[in-house]
């Protein structure tokens, strides 16, 4: 049956996806369906947010793990023949995503940044970055379902309207899988979540030394921000948790303002931060790469200037 | 025995593209590389054959250009190289991939391991790695970090968001990688030369059963916009007081 699927991993994760695909299904004078992890009360969430159906997934076992949805959903999808799957960009669902294009024959579109109905040919365009975040592609799927896979936060969350009606289903099937779950453990988050944070400090290669983060922390508070590394900083060096590595495979912010120390300005790490209000940098060497994306910045040693601009700040 | 294949790309250093004033993007200075997930994910492999015996093998589907590349991952540490080579194998979208790989893979090498990068360094659409496993109708789990093998058995830890999950898989498996598994080495010349040596199986397009068509297409290429307003303040003290003035003025400070 003609129609666009959607599924997210969370609650508002699926309501921001109800809310593209309605604009999509109503496009194409299609069904929206929503694939809901839970139970009846989810369903009647998922309708409510704006899905005309709403599939119930089998439930998991403890140790099994979220692909083991992947058998479940292919022949649900088989069977159902929808036009078009989305899925929210999350570790888990990115590789469900992959894998279950590859058993439906058809292709995908990672990470889409924006995507549109051309009324013409009547395909789906999509974007998405590519190269590290220096172009921007554009393309189609040639195949049916075309999949693709929209970062959290794209979209707004759908409006939810307790009184509309949809159908609700339970899907049939049994969850199956090698992989078995040992263990789970849940990642203590060491750090605010600096996408909130308003202003945004981020220390780079440049810092010589682990305890000179100190430095940036005093910055970062005369600034009332958090601070935050590129990916050697965080994930190579460990100078700070992981979590706070921005770039294309950490997390992207867009904070107010956001300053570079001792940072390059790696085309992989600049697209973490191209929707900050304001983006400077401090760098010594005047031909880094962050100078070229920068509002401002200043050409000098992070420890000769960040201490001037304490003081500067604190004035 | 511990027979692992490690999949790498060969891919343009995007550090080189150039934005044309138009907007388009310029090619013409770029210079290649090995993708740099892959890297790591070659370190991986290399380092569980260290601990548990058995042979490492390394495999790309790529234009003939890249042998240097071929090489390059040889000098990091695997036995050998497939190496997979046809002019039209420049643009292929990752069903292709994962296809022609799976075909290669079956019939050209023992496995009871396949690691491949996260995403590759060009397009990262971190999509190869589940396809294969699809393709070849083996287990996969992706986005790990920490990688060992007990009893036939990989034990994985992966991300997967706010959490880590510790998993138990059957081989053979595929597993894609993370950065944080294994910082990759740094080739000496005498890497370099013990590469040159190593077994390169190289595949042609007729050796294939046949090249399967695209399912994406492209329709076009832009040059993402990052325009800033590109200001620059020196060091001296009236430089940093004027540089705090203009963020004040813009309004991004409390």
């Amino acid at each position: 049956m003609p129609g666009v699927w959607v599924m997210g991993e969370s609650r508002g994760q699926s309501l921001e996806l109800l809310n593209a695909g309605r604009i999509i299904a109503e496009r194409l004078g299609v069904n929206l369906t929503s694939l809901v992890l839970g139970g009846e009360e989810e369903a009647r969430d998922h309708i409510a947010g704006g899905a005309d159906e709403a599939l119930i997934i089998p439930p998991l076992a403890d140790d099994q793990t979220l692909d083991a949805l992947i058998p479940v959903l292919v022949d649900e999808a088989r069977e159902d023949d929808p036009d078009l799957i989305l899925f929210t960009s999350t570790y888990r669902l990115r590789e469900i995503a992959a894998k279950a294009a590859s058993l439906l024959n058809t292709g995908l579109c990672s990470e889409c940044i924006k995507l549109y109905f051309n009324e013409e040919d009547r395909m789906l365009e999509m974007e998405r970055l590519i190269y590290g975040g220096a172009a921007v592609e554009k393309i189609v799927c040639l195949s049916r379902p075309v999949m693709a896979t929209l970062p959290p936060g794209m979209f707004e969350p759908a409006r939810v309207d307790k009184t509309r009606e949809g159908r609700i289903r339970e899907i049939k099937g049994k969850p199956q899988s090698a992989c078995r779950v040992l263990a789970r453990k849940s990642r203590e988050r060491e750090t605010k979540d600096i996408r909130d944070a308003r202003v945004v400090v981020c220390v780079g290669r440049g810092l010589e030394k682990k305890e000179d983060i100190s430095l940036v922390r005093e910055l970062a508070d005369a600034l009332g921000g958090e601070i935050a590394g590129t990916r050697p900083v965080t994930e190579e060096l460990h100078w700070l948790p992981e979590e706070l590595c921005i770039g294309l495979s950490g997390i992207q912010i867009k904070p107010e303002l956001y300053i570079g120390l001792g940072v390059s300005g790696q085309i992989q790490h600049m697209t973490g931060v191209r929707d900050a209000k304001v983006i400077s940098a401090v760098n010594r060497d005047s031909n880094a790469p962050i100078f070229g994306t920068s509002d401002l910045g200043i050409v000098g040693d992070l420890y000769d200037i960040v201490p001037k601009l304490i003081k500067a700040l604190k004035g | 025995m511990l027979d692992i294949v490690v999949c790498f790309k060969w891919v343009i250093d995007e550090a080189y593209i150039r934005r044309t004033a138009s907007g388009g993007l310029d090619f013409s200075s770029v210079d290649y590389k090995i993708s740099e997930y892959d890297r790591n994910a070659i370190e991986a492999a290399v380092r569980l054959r260290e601990i548990h015996g058995g042979a490492v093998t390394a495999i790309t589907v790529a234009p003939p250009e890249a042998s240097k590349g071929v090489k390059d991952a040889l000098s990091r540490g695997p036995d050998r190289a497939i190496f997979v080579s046809d002019p039209a194998f420049k643009e292929l979208d990752a069903f292709q991939t994962a296809s022609i790989l799976g075909e290669v893979i079956r019939v050209k090498s023992k496995f009871n391991l396949i690691l491949c990068g996260e995403g590759s360094g060009d397009s990262y659409a971190q999509q190869v790695g589940p396809r294969l496993a699809g393709i070849l109708s083996i287990p996969c789990v992706a986005y790990v970090q920490r990688l060992d093998i007990e009893n036939e058995r990989i034990i994985a830890e992966r991300k997967a968001g706010d959490f880590t999950e510790v998993l138990s898989i059957p081989m053979p498996a595929l597993a894609t990688v993370l950065p944080d598994i294994a910082s990759p080495r740094i080739p000496g010349v005498k890497d370099t030369l013990m590469a040159s040596k190593k077994p390169v199986e190289t595949v042609v397009r007729g050796d294939l059963g046949g090249v399967p068509e695209a399912k994406m297409k492209t329709l076009g290429l832009t040059a993402s916009k990052m325009e800033r307003e590109c200001e620059l303040f020196t060091a001296e003290e009236s430089d940093i007081a004027r540089f705090v003035a203009t963020l004040q003025k813009k309004g991004v400070l409390k």
